[in-house]
């Protein structure tokens, strides 16, 4: 079986630090797949590393079948990534930004056309597009970026607290969106949250992680069913011996 | 590759451009700076001009002898000099009085000093100089008083050497006629020299504070645009992108350039308007025209500062990069700047007052590796036409400009553009495809 994400005893130390202490899991083509800890668990750390932008110190990432180090850029054309709480060119228009960046994935116009407007629709904003982007609120904001992460319907979308500081209307229309678009494209989404009961909802499977370490991975029914909890937030507190 | 680095470029002018601070500072200022800088200097140029027309003297004739009168009369007699006569015991009384008119000096003639003068003795005067605040026009002013005394006294000398020599007293006076005139880029004009000194004086001082504010301002819109995609993580989708890395470096870099171009261009107008509000001799001298005596900047000149102010912005630029790198956000990016701006400080200070030339080799050798000493060399070269050592200065930032590229590019290639904290770490970084 060929696996959109391979992770195998993935390492990262900055300095001292060790974010990562030996991460392993399997990513199936068209899942929904959360990472969910507290803060410094190496949720971000492992996101960047599978996203191309920093290497691991050991283990190895592999993205449907292409090392994250060596065949970087091969990686690249495969995923799409949104970093927590990230900003658009504030000088720019809604619509100006995503044609900015559907140009990268783009062979000709119409593509570009047809990828902007997907992204639009994706977004809700509307008219709202041809504002600039300074005007607009976090929601909004991080609605336009969803788009953008998703407009090109990569094979691995990978979202870094994808509903981070948002209100629950915008968090709510956030994570329909994604679980939309996965199931219509099939998009294989890896995403990570601290807030467990919207991984809960969103993942078909999770990983709990803590100190850079998988405490326990399966399905939100499986994890409830076999540390007898009532949700995940339950789960998290039963592995980690927090209890 | 191409298409990925034109909407780099297009999209990071559209974001300069927007932006309100870098439309001011980088290019409507230095449309403003320079002519406002000429303007002033001409306006006071022209003010001291016309307040020195007419020179109000205070005159206390306490000797009332024939010289004494000779003297008050002789001031009356002048041009453009208003004599006002104060009868006074002393100087208190003198003081009070001037206090409130226009008066630049008072001459006080003591008792006694035309039968000292008659009887071939010593006569002595007092002049006091009015000091209201030491402007350019009192200075000037109280030396043409000065030059008025002298004048009298050189007629005295004149009277008595007559009666000695009757038939040739100018030349017993003055034996020795001296003209000076000047020799500029290898041929004589008839410009008396200390003019054109004050002239190039004038010019080197205000341009090189002009460049290093055009640098900056430069340096701070690169630091920012790198911070600011660091700051709001921008940088990271961006390098997320199946996108080249240095195709990513060399199109934020281009952005940059195409507008620090704009910058340049205004600054070189706003120079243009500088140097042609300079119309420069003193009063006493008719106005010299600066493209008879072949110090009108020509257009290649114009050419060859425009290039130097462009490789020089860029290689400001490509530091500024490389220095952002090690930045957490815009704040960090600014304070780090601050480290690059003393070899800028350096040439500016030194160059305002010193000809290079004229400089210790070692120090001079020094001025010359720094990239910024070469646009303001080329600054001065406008009016020298010294444009060889301007040419060789353009190639030096050319070569500085692409090594610190090299170093961008490479920096840029490691996950240091996004971990880097003004903290070096291990060496021989591991580097990922690109």
């Amino acid at each position: 079986m060929v696996y959109a994400v391979e992770v195998d005893g993935l390492v990262k130390r900055f300095g001292e630090i060790h974010a990562l202490d030996g991460l392993t899991f399997r990513i199936e083509e068209g899942r929904i797949y959360g990472l969910i800890g507290p803060n410094g668990a190496g949720k971000t750390t492992a996101l960047r590393i599978i996203s191309t932008l920093i290497l691991p110190t050991a283990g190895s990432a592999v993205v449907f079948g292409r090392d994250v180090v060596r065949e970087a850029s091969e990686v690249r054309k495969l995923i799409s990534y949104l970093p927590e709480e990230a900003g658009a060119y504030k000088n720019l228009s809604g619509h100006e930004y995503l044609q900015f960046m559907g140009k990268f994935n783009c062979q000709n116009r119409n593509d570009l056309k047809k990828m902007v407007e997907d992204a639009a629709n994706i977004s809700g904003l509307g008219e709202r597009l041809k504002d600039k982007v300074k005007t607009y609120s976090k929601g909004m904001k991080r609605r336009l970026l969803v788009a953008r992460a998703l407009m090109n319907k990569p094979k691995l979308a990978v979202l870094d607290e994808p509903t981070s500081g948002l209100d629950v209307l915008h968090a709510y229309y956030v994570r329909e969106i994604i679980k939309q678009y996965a199931k219509e494209h099939g998009v294989t989404a890896l995403l990570s949250s601290h807030n467990m009961l919207e991984v809960e909802h969103l993942c078909e499977r999770v990983a709990l992680l803590n100190k850079g370490k998988i405490m326990a991975e399966g399905t939100s029914n499986e994890l409830k069913t076999k540390y007898g909890a009532a949700n995940l937030e339950e789960v998290f507190v039963e592995v980690a011996g927090l209890a | 590759m191409l298409k990925a680095f034109g909407n780099i470029v297009a999209k990071e002018v559209k974001e300069m451009i927007r932006d309100p601070r870098i439309l001011l500072g980088m290019v409507l200022a230095p449309l403003l700076i320079f002519p406002l800088l000429g303007f002033m200097l001409r306006t006071s140029t022209e003010a001291v001009q016309e307040s020195i027309k007419t020179v109000s003297i205070a005159v206390t004739d306490l000797d009332t002898g024939d010289v004494a009168k000779n003297l008050t009369d002789f001031l009356k007699a002048s041009p453009n000099v208003k004599v006002e006569t104060i009868n006074a015991q002393n100087i208190n009384e003198i003081a009070t009085a001037v206090q409130t008119s226009n008066v630049t000096a008072v001459v006080i003639i003591p008792e006694g000093f035309s039968q000292n003068i008659t009887d071939g003795q010593r006569g002595e005067l007092k002049i006091f100089g009015v000091f209201r605040g030491g402007g350019v026009a009192e200075s000037v002013t109280f030396s043409m008083v000065q030059s008025l005394l002298e004048s009298f006294k050189q007629n005295l000398i004149h009277e008595t050497v007559q009666k000695k020599f009757p038939t040739n007293p100018d030349v017993v006076l003055d034996p020795i006629k001296v003209s000076q005139s000047s020799i500029v880029k290898g041929k004589p004009v008839d410009v008396n020299p200390s003019a054109l000194f004050s002239f190039a004086q004038a010019q080197f001082f205000g341009l090189p504070l002009a460049l290093f504010m055009l640098i900056i301002l430069a340096m701070q819109l690169a630091a920012t645009s790198i911070a600011t995609e660091k700051e709001e993580k921008t940088l990271e989708t961006l390098m997320s992108l199946p996108l080249n890395r240095f195709t990513l470096l060399i199109g934020k870099l281009a952005g940059s350039t195409v507008v620090a171009a704009i910058g340049a261009i205004a600054t070189i107008l706003g120079v243009i308007y500088y140097m042609g509000s300079f119309t420069f001799g003193a009063p006493t001298q008719p106005t010299v025209d600066l493209s008879a005596i072949g110090l009108s900047p020509s257009p290649l000149s114009y050419v060859i500062l425009g290039a130097s102010v462009f490789v020089s912005l860029l290689s400001a630029l490509a530091l500024a990069v490389v220095v952002s790198v090690f930045a957490e956000d815009v704040r960090g990016a600014q304070s780090l700047l601050g480290f690059v701006y003393t070899p800028l400080l350096i040439p500016m200070f030194v160059l305002m007052f010193a000809d290079i030339s004229s400089l210790p080799l070692g120090l001079r050798l020094f001025l010359l590796a720094l990239p910024f000493t070469h646009p303001m060399l080329a600054a001065r070269a406008t009016i020298t036409g010294e444009y060889f050592t301007a040419v060789l200065g353009i190639g030096y930032v050319t070569i500085f400009t692409l090594v610190i590229l090299y170093v961008a590019a490479r920096i840029f290639a490691t996950e240091k553009i996004l971990t880097a904290k003004i903290r070096f770490g291990r060496k021989n970084p591991r580097r990922m495809s690109i």
